[in-house]
């Protein structure tokens, strides 16, 4: 075993009380293996990264358990010795790319700073061996991008540079907290090929910390589940994801929408964490598990089942085969067919730009001749999409693609530049702000992010009311009574109405941003990343959500999600945005099934799912190879089915395969299409000349 | 439903209780106002009465605080003293908070020229030393002390005003805020009803230092004979005539140099502890772990 963990006892002093944060955990990973550790926020996952790296916060108290690494105990050694051990021998990989780096350094510097603390590199030994590392992780112009500084990377790059500080001193123990959340999925499809790649090369051993489990499918050898603070299950990744047996790893199962199987309903963990301040005695899941029964109110032991795995339930074995519980669709009321009446909202040829540079900062030195350039970045090149009542149309694409744009752009909430944009039938493209009333009532919108989508000095009921009163729906008599029948459609119990949104949980707020958004009785709502900021279990009630009030208020969404899954479920339609521009739409069978465009392609293969295997996976450039040009395919810098130059010079027609079905492509429509692994790009360094374009060029 | 109960049941945070400096600036302060508002009836002698007899007494059990040069005790100067001080100081911060504020917000919010014009103003306005604003404001007029209130009033309004518009300017990008433009509210209310309560907790640090400079300041005016006018008596106004007799007599500066300092470390108190109290986020993170 390099690492284990026995027994370890982590509180945070907090006010009001203390938290428990690990309660009696054990882990191991073996030499040259990966260990994933998953659990949703807050069951303590990151502290257990903190404690082996030394690294708890000065609230944070040991209270049992020893780290042995190769049989000495961390928490025993001075802090002198143990600075040693960190960077030289473990290393830690943090979840967001964007903030670890110092943004004044430039990144070889960063990257090489181990050496010369843990081997005594000079400083310019340093650098020549951080560029050499650079090169190792798959970046190719290295020397470019040691000169960078950080903000001058894509987070793809960014995150193989941290990689690649993390390698520098050549330690044997990694730890990664949650490496990948942070970015897009054909970005995490290739970092996760590139620890596969370095944990070889180097027989490295991984603890690898996230609440994805289809990325611990994708990488680690075992997994641990944790909650709430206890681990509740451990084994072989295989086994535990093919038959789970504690209830809790099988709601997680089982919240995940998929792509292959399409469910009516998701099913979904109900309830929240237990308060870490006063954790229940007995088994801390038995609030929220189906299959709770009176005994399990004792205090629960972790048991062995099988040969590697155990599991912390009583019922383990008897609900062995028993699946998690489908979510039941309570009377589906027939769902009303879109009706003729034309569509709610049509876009033609929407563009907005923005202009990242202005006044002095554009200007520009030719010779001696000052040029005023300024940098434009158009976010949505010629967008245009129609949605029909009661039609969900999924937007997906990277990030960056201007998703967001164009759901704020039909809004009126960026005003575009050109196009036009009906909605309801009116032309409400140029109508100044004042005049939008109508529209606004129409068409209302859910945010990303709970936490900032609510005024934090108003009560949920304050928050409900106003679009109440604002848009005289009902007589101001009435509005209370209207506040408590939107909470109870978005399922929160009546008393939320007094409360502040930081007295509930991501979920609830989230639901509470979804009853603002349909008390206008909107016939449209853009829902931008309606999910992301969730947990899995959460993310699947939301969703449900979602898909019970679109049946029941027969309601549009443009639901933009960077999770294809998430859109996959509910859309009718998809639309797959690049650059800027729909490179494909069609129906979500369609789309999802045999799409046309190969980015729509590339997207789907990188997506990490339970069941598909890896092999046949397409590997997208981390960066275009040129950087976009004005004429041409936006994709074509990236495209893994590059014809010539064609694709560089001549901007694809949009074509329709089928009824109903566009994209944006050279590719013959009929023709047979090269298989997948043969278009297979490798990441590492090619014959085609590059020029800057790693360095960001937006 | 498919889920009856969707992740509730979580007991509200407490209610966070006040903290110990909070209550600290509340007793100092609240002690101050009383004693000032309660002067006329409780100051052991007249404030304004002159008396040969008794010029320069130190400290005693008649004259607590001691006389001054034209007998008169200090103490009841000092106690009607503190209600032109208090009032210089609130009423100037007032003023600047209600000039500077909605400057702040308007420039925060709609950014481009708006923002130009009212940021160039209050950088003018900025680049002339405070005590060159208010002499200049109290020189074309006869001095009164309401004037001297509005003139430190009017320095501070471009201070406010940054801080409402740096404020303002994180607050415009969260969706909140995005979300009240959806609902076609107008600006007015997005600015005082959706983005002010949440800037109030900077604001409050911000004018809580004001009052204490403006007391300052208005001090420093009533010390160059502009603001509050003898016989009545300013604390600055009283540690400036005390100045000829800081040698023979120092109780005389002292005590009004004291008070003052008592009332700022007060003030300055009260507003630390009401960006906690008021913070509703800051009480939300106790659940976190």
């Amino acid at each position: 075993m390099t690492l284990s963990i026995e027994g370890l006892t982590v509180s945070y002093r907090v006010p009001g009380g203390t938290v428990t944060a690990l309660s009696d955990v054990s882990l191991s990973v073996p030499k040259g293996r990966t260990l994933a550790v998953v659990g949703e926020s807050g069951s303590g996952k990151s502290t257990i990264a903190l404690a082996v790296m030394g690294l708890l916060a000065s609230e944070a108290q040991i209270l049992a358990g020893r780290i042995l690494y190769e049989g000495t105990d961390l928490l025993g050694l001075e802090p002198n010795a143990r600075r040693q051990l960190r960077g030289a021998r473990i290393a830690l990989i943090f979840q967001d790319p964007f903030s670890v780096f110092n943004p004044s350094l430039r990144v070889g510097e960063q990257v090489g700073e181990g050496l010369i603390h843990h081997k005594g590199f000079s400083k310019k030994a340093a650098l020549l061996r951080a560029i050499d590392l650079l090169h190792e992780v798959g970046i190719d112009d290295a020397a470019a991008v040691a000169n960078a500084y950080p903000h001058e990377l894509s987070g793809g790059m960014r995150q193989r540079a941290l990689i690649a500080g993390a390698l520098a001193a050549e330690p044997d123990f990694l730890i990664l907290d949650e490496p990948t959340t942070a970015l897009d999925v054909t970005i995490e499809a290739q970092i996760l090929d590139l620890l596969d790649e370095q944990q070889e090369r180097r027989g490295l051993s991984m603890l690898f910390i996230t609440h994805n489990l289809a990325v611990v499918r994708r990488i680690a050898d075992e997994v641990a589940v944790v909650y709430a603070g206890d681990v509740v299950e451990s084994g072989p990744t295989a086994e535990v994801l093919a038959h789970p047996l504690h209830p809790y790893t099988k709601g997680l199962l089982a919240a995940i929408p998929r792509l292959d199987a399409r469910e009516a309903r998701l099913a979904a963990i109900p309830g929240r964490l237990p308060d870490l301040r006063r954790l229940p005695t007995g088994c801390r899941f038995e609030r929220r598990c189906p299959f709770a029964q009176p005994h399990c109110r004792f205090p629960q032991a972790i048991a062995a089942a099988g040969s590697a795995r155990a599991v912390r339930c009583v019922r383990a074995s008897d609900l062995a085969t028993s699946a998690w519980p489908k979510a039941r669709v309570v009377a589906p009321p027939p769902r009303q067919q879109p009706v003729a009446a034309g569509p709610v909202v049509a876009t033609d040829r929407l563009a907005k730009a923005f202009t990242l540079t202005r006044g002095l900062a554009a200007l520009t030195f030719e010779g001696w001749t000052p040029v005023m350039r300024p940098v434009r970045v158009r976010a949505i090149d010629g967008v245009s999409l129609t949605i029909t009542r009661g039609e969900v149309l999924g937007l997906v694409g990277e990030s960056g693609s201007g998703k967001t744009t164009l759901g704020r752009a039909i809004l009126r909430l960026v005003d575009a530049d050109d196009g036009t944009i009906q909605i309801a039938g009116e032309d409400v493209t140029l109508a100044p702000q004042n005049t939008l009333v109508p529209m606004r009532r129409i068409a209302q919108i859910v945010f990303q992010n709970p936490d900032s989508s609510l005024n934090p000095r108003k009560t949920v009921g304050e928050i409900i009311a106003r679009p109440l009163q604002r848009f005289a729906i009902v007589r101001s008599c009435e509005v209370a009574g209207r506040v408590r029948a939107l909470l109870d459609l978005v399922r929160l119990p009546v008393h939320y109405a007094d409360r502040y949104p930081h007295q509930m949980s991501g979920g609830e707020k989230q639901r509470i941003g979804i009853a603002r958004a349909i008390a206008t009785d909107p016939q449209f709502i853009v829902c931008d990343e309606p999910v992301s900021a969730l947990d899995v279990s959460v993310q699947a009630a939301i969703v449900n959500l979602l898909a019970d009030l679109r049946d029941r208020l027969n309601v549009a969404y443009l639901l933009i999600s960077h999770d294809i899954a998430v859109v996959a479920h509910l859309a009718d339609r998809i639309a797959v945005m690049y650059r800027g521009r729909i490179v494909e739409t069609g129906t979500r069978d369609e789309v999802i099934m045999s799409p046309y465009h190969p980015y729509t392609e590339a997207l789907l293969s990188a997506v990490p799912t339970l069941t598909r295997s890896d092999h046949d996976r397409i590997h997208l450039p981390l960066q275009a190879r040129r950087s976009a040009g004005t004429t041409g395919c936006v994709f074509a810098g990236r495209c893994p089915r590059r014809i010539g130059t064609i694709c560089d010079t001549v901007e694809p027609p949009l074509r329709a395969p089928r009824p109903g079905h566009t994209m944006a492509c050279h590719l013959p429509l009929g023709g047979v299409v090269p298989t997948a692994a043969e278009t297979v790009l490798s990441v590492g360094p090619s014959a085609e000349p590059r020029d800057a374009a790693h360095l960001r060029s937006k | 439903m498919a889920e009856q109960s969707p992740e509730s049941t979580a007991i509200a945070p407490p209610r966070r209780p006040m903290s110990a400096q909070l209550k600290a600036g509340l007793l100092i302060v609240g002690t101050i106002v009383l004693l000032s508002l309660l002067a006329p009836w409780i100051a052991p002698h007249p404030w304004d009465t002159i008396s040969i007899h008794t010029r320069f007494q130190p400290p005693s059990m008649t004259y607590w605080l001691g006389t001054d040069d034209y007998g008169r005790d200090v103490l009841s100067r000092l106690l009607m003293g503190g209600r032109l001080s208090l009032a210089m100081g609130i009423g100037a911060t007032v003023i600047s908070v209600l000039f500077g504020v909605p400057m702040g917000l308007a420039a925060g919010y709609f950014r481009g020229n708006v923002d130009e014009v009212l940021m160039r103003v209050s950088d003018v306005l900025m680049a002339i030393p405070a005590i060159m604003l208010g002499l200049l404001v109290l020189a074309v007029m006869p001095p009164a002390l309401w004037k001297t209130a509005v003139a430190v009033g009017l320095v501070y309004v471009p201070l406010i005003a940054r801080v409402a518009r740096s404020v303002t300017l994180g607050l415009t990008n969260e969706e909140f805020v995005q979300a009240a433009r959806a609902r076609a509210e107008n600006a007015l209310y997005i600015l005082f009803r959706e983005i002010l309560p949440n800037a109030w907790p900077p604001l409050i640090v911000e004018a809580s230092l004001r009052v204490t400079y403006a007391i300052l300041l208005g001090s420093a005016l009533s010390f160059l004979g502009l603001g509050a006018q003898p016989p009545s008596s300013d604390w600055g106004l009283m540690i400036s005539e005390a100045r000829a007799f800081i040698d023979r007599a120092p109780w005389i500066a002292l005590a009004p140099g004291f008070a003052m300092c008592l009332l700022v470390i007060g003030i300055n108190l009260i507003g630390d502890g009401l960006r906690e109290q008021l913070d509703p986020r800051l009480k939300g993170q106790i659940a976190k772990a």
